[in-house]
């Protein structure tokens, strides 16, 4: 109870400042024992599988987890979105829609966070001052990312894990901060990781449960997680408007194509993992990436939680072997 | 020095001495693991002497040694063996590879001897070599008869290997004959083929793995890209003859144990 959970990143500044707890579905999802008990769960209410495997367990986690209100992201995710907030409408779940303006236009954010605060009962100015105090919460990301490609002291697993919770600071800004200052404290202690060839991991994070593990017996080490790290709002912006138009991942592959190129320049990354989800039309983009990143490329599919099939797994060790 | 290929269908194994095979030999996949391996402390010990082969240094690759490790062998990615194979038999140094094996297909840029990029296919089987065997049981026809055939394919259309059986059983009650039908296939493994090919396109196409036995392949790669496409000597044994020279090249660096 209490809770407002939501379908992809979203202000989370406003459900703080409304004394809510956030609750990011994906990360409820796929931090289950069993994940596929809720992608099961969905398939057997109707959803087909050929749908894409994170909608179905947001479906039944948002039935299992009953939140009092649910933020749906309808423009700057994937259209399945719609779907989805229908038929958890129909189960009596209430939804709220939120849209980031493709054309990243500034009114048009100004005005979609305006309306998100009137539905929660919050002045702007509330909302304003929790980004201020999450900016403190945010930089302790950005440390932990400097020491993961800078300093070598980060795996790139947990690197993966403190940015992708960091869309709803595990429903406690505070907690989380404290615990990722215990973590960055013992980091900065440790000897550099020796791995040797070092990789970027673009797109939405894996379905699977052993992919960074895999990596690392392998050989190599991700010293980027894209996605993940636009969840920690990388960035110094003086308003929420302004945090949520530099957020890359709404605006299409070619906003997220400027900050993909920049970053794995300054990380000295030798090939990149393009992931993909069945069924998701990013699938598509991969032939944008694919042109645009001049540097040895592989695009990893990813369709149930688990781990990784055998021949993902050749494949990833073909490429690893390719690049030492 | 022993070389060994634990495919989904079939494990080869190639005994290689002073630079020249003196035994090759090739197991069922289910067979082989019932009568020459078993399991010791979650390591998988073979059976030498029952294969009537020598107790020599193993360098071991495919999807099996995913499942369990070798106990007393190197293992090294099948991408890598299948490249270092090719590179050996056929004493070229840039083309694109094609392996067709049991359940996958690997398509592979080779450059200066190494590989540079490389496709598989997706998750179904249709366009391996599991999916030409069913089709030519369909058929009535063995696999090699089935790669003799390419003119007038029927066109089939399925891309689940499954479901592909159920669309050839209607063209058969179509009427077609054998030939059309064993040339559709053949197409139809093209059709799966050709985007893979065509983004890791090289003047010179070399087929390996079981699908390189069928001839047909090489001919409708040569018809619709105006490339070279040549089957190695051995292309059921590319996999296990690379880890054999892999392990002679990296002698005395820890290659051979």
């Amino acid at each position: 109870m209490n809770q407002i959970a939501f379908t992809s990143t979203v202000p989370v500044e406003i459900i703080i400042a409304a004394r809510k707890i956030p609750v990011d579905l994906n990360n409820v999802f796929i931090s289950l024992d069993r994940p596929q008990d809720l992608v099961a769960m969905a398939e057997t209410a109707g959803y087909p599988r050929t749908t894409c495997g994170w909608i179905k367990g947001l479906y039944a986690a948002a039935l299992s987890q009953k939140p009092e209100g649910l933020i749906a992201v309808m423009e700057g995710d994937c259209s399945n979105t719609q779907a989805l907030m229908e038929t958890l409408e129909i189960k009596g779940i209430t939804t709220i829609p939120f849209a980031y303006p493709f054309d990243r236009d500034p009114e048009s954010m100004e005005l979609q966070i305006k309306k998100l605060c009137s539905y929660f009962g919050v002045e702007l100015e509330q909302a304003e001052k929790v980004k201020k105090e999450l900016d403190a919460v945010r930089a302790l990301c950005l440390e932990l990312d400097c020491l993961t490609w800078r300093e070598n002291v980060v795996s790139g697993e947990e690197n993966h894990l403190f940015l992708v919770n960091s869309s709803d600071f595990n429903g406690n800004p505070a907690e989380y901060a404290e615990k990722l200052e215990i973590f960055l404290e013992k980091a900065k202690r440790r000897a550099a990781c020796p791995e040797p060839v070092r990789l970027a991991y673009i797109g939405v994070p894996p379905i699977f449960t052993d992919l960074y593990k895999t990596l690392s017996v392998l050989g190599a080490r991700v010293v980027y997680n894209e996605v993940q790290r636009q969840f920690s709002m990388p960035f110094h912006t003086a308003t929420l408007a302004e945090q949520y138009l530099a957020y890359t991942y709404p605006y299409g592959a070619f906003a997220r194509l400027e900050d993909i190129k920049k970053e794995i320049a300054v990380r000295k990354v030798d090939g990149i993992i393009h992931y993909t989800q069945s069924f998701c039309y990013r699938q598509i983009e991969d032939i944008i990436y694919r042109d645009q990143l001049k540097l040895p490329f592989i695009t990893l599919e990813g369709d149930q939680p688990g781990v990784l099939d055998a021949r993902s797994r050749m494949r990833l060790e073909a490429f690893i072997s390719m690049l030492k | 020095m022993l070389g060994i290929d634990l495919g989904s269908r079939n494990v080869k194994i190639v005994n290689v001495a002073a630079g020249t095979v003196k035994k090759k030999v090739i197991y069922d996949t289910i067979a082989f693991y019932r009568n020459f391996s078993r399991l010791d402390n979650g390591k998988m010990v073979i059976d030498w002497a029952l294969l009537d082969l020598p107790e020599e240094p193993v360098i071991a690759t495919g999807y099996g040694k995913m499942a369990v490790s070798l106990a007393d062998a190197r293992q090294i990615p099948e991408i890598q063996a299948h490249v270092t194979g090719a590179v050996y038999q056929s004493g070229h140094r840039d083309f694109t590879l094609v392996d067709i094996g049991g359940q996958d297909t690997k398509v592979v840029r080779v450059r200066e001897g190494r590989a540079v990029d490389f496709r598989t296919n997706d998750r179904c089987a249709s366009g391996s070599g599991r999916y030409l065997e069913n089709m030519a049981g369909i058929i009535g026809i063995d696999a090699d008869e089935l790669g003799l055939y390419y003119e007038e394919p029927v066109l089939l259309n399925s891309t689940c290997a499954i479901f592909g059986e159920t669309e050839i059983i209607a063209r058969i009650i179509e009427g077609y004959s054998t030939e059309r039908l064993a040339a559709g296939v053949n197409e139809s493994l093209y059709r799966r083929l050709s985007p893979m090919l065509k983004q890791m396109k090289s003047e010179l196409i070399i087929l390996g793995g079981g699908g390189a036995l069928n001839r047909a392949l090489g001919r409708l790669i040569n018809e619709d890209m105006r490339v070279k496409a040549e089957a190695l000597p051995e292309p059921q044994f590319n996999g296990a003859i690379g880890c054999c020279v892999w392990g002679m090249d990296n002698a005395g660096k820890g290659g051979a144990a």
